[in-house]
């Protein structure tokens, strides 16, 4: 079980900022993101635009192989803008 | 001479109330500096045509905190002369020309805390995880940085 936070445009599009999701423990970061928008189909508009943070690391969504333990913060990181 | 003085410091803020020019200043000045050098982010009122009413910043506080922990440690090692670095960034409402990031660096000599200002801001706008949302007259839009080192810009 890890806690995945969303942030900016994909909470809107989520409709919530955090949430406990139960995924494998070995995962692709692709995996990962398709479990994510099966709960909320609506974020799949911004699948071209986000990363991920995992453990505060930026994985962008593709094969790489995320070992998680629980507890572990998943982040959903669309375009930045600060500054 | 009082030994603390010649420890270089970080000083990272995220916070909801408004900035300060001086105390940011006032946070990295040294007796073994002879520079100071300052950036500051301020809100336009215009965005292609449109007239902003509001900004609202939102951050991944944990993790863009680090993310400046980072660019401090890259500024050390690009430039070893660097003494203190502060990073101010305002969450929340911003007004119109308020300011939402300042960042001062000091060393001893003018060009170092220059080029150390620069980076830090180029940097924050492409890795640390602050979002700004422009609010319309009757719409708001999510900026993206064209700094963002994934997302791709051709619009």
């Amino acid at each position: 079980q890890v806690s995945v936070l969303y942030f900016a445009r994909s909470a809107e599009l989520a409709g919530l900022r955090c949430e406990t999701l139960s995924v494998p423990r070995q995962i692709t970061a692709l995996q990962l993101w398709e479990e994510i928008v099966k709960v909320h189909p609506r974020l799949a508009v911004i699948r071209d635009q986000v990363v991920f943070a995992v453990r505060q690391e930026y994985v962008l969504l593709g094969d790489q192989l995320l070992v998680l333990q629980a507890g572990d913060e998943v982040a959903v990181i669309p375009p930045i803008s600060g500054g | 001479m009082d030994e603390s003085e010649d420890v270089p410091k970080n000083f990272i803020k995220l916070k909801c109330e408004k900035l300060s020019v001086d105390e940011v200043s006032e946070l990295v000045i040294s007796p073994y500096c002879g520079a100071v050098s300052l950036f500051i982010g301020t809100t336009r009122n215009n965005f292609e045509g449109k007239r902003v009413i509001n900004l609202e910043y939102e951050a991944y506080t944990s993790m863009a905190e680090t993310e400046i922990k980072k660019i401090c440690r890259d500024v050390r090692q690009k430039w070893p002369s660097v003494k203190h670095i502060a990073v101010h960034h305002r969450l929340g409402v911003v007004p119109i020309t308020e300011a939402s990031v300042i960042i001062a660096v000091s060393s001893p000599h003018r060009a170092e805390s220059l080029e150390a200002v620069m980076y830090c801001i180029n940097t924050l706008k492409a890795t640390v995880p602050i979002w700004k949302k422009e609010i319309y007259e009757d719409e708001y839009s999510w900026k993206e940085n064209k700094e963002c080192f994934w997302a791709n810009s051709e619009k």
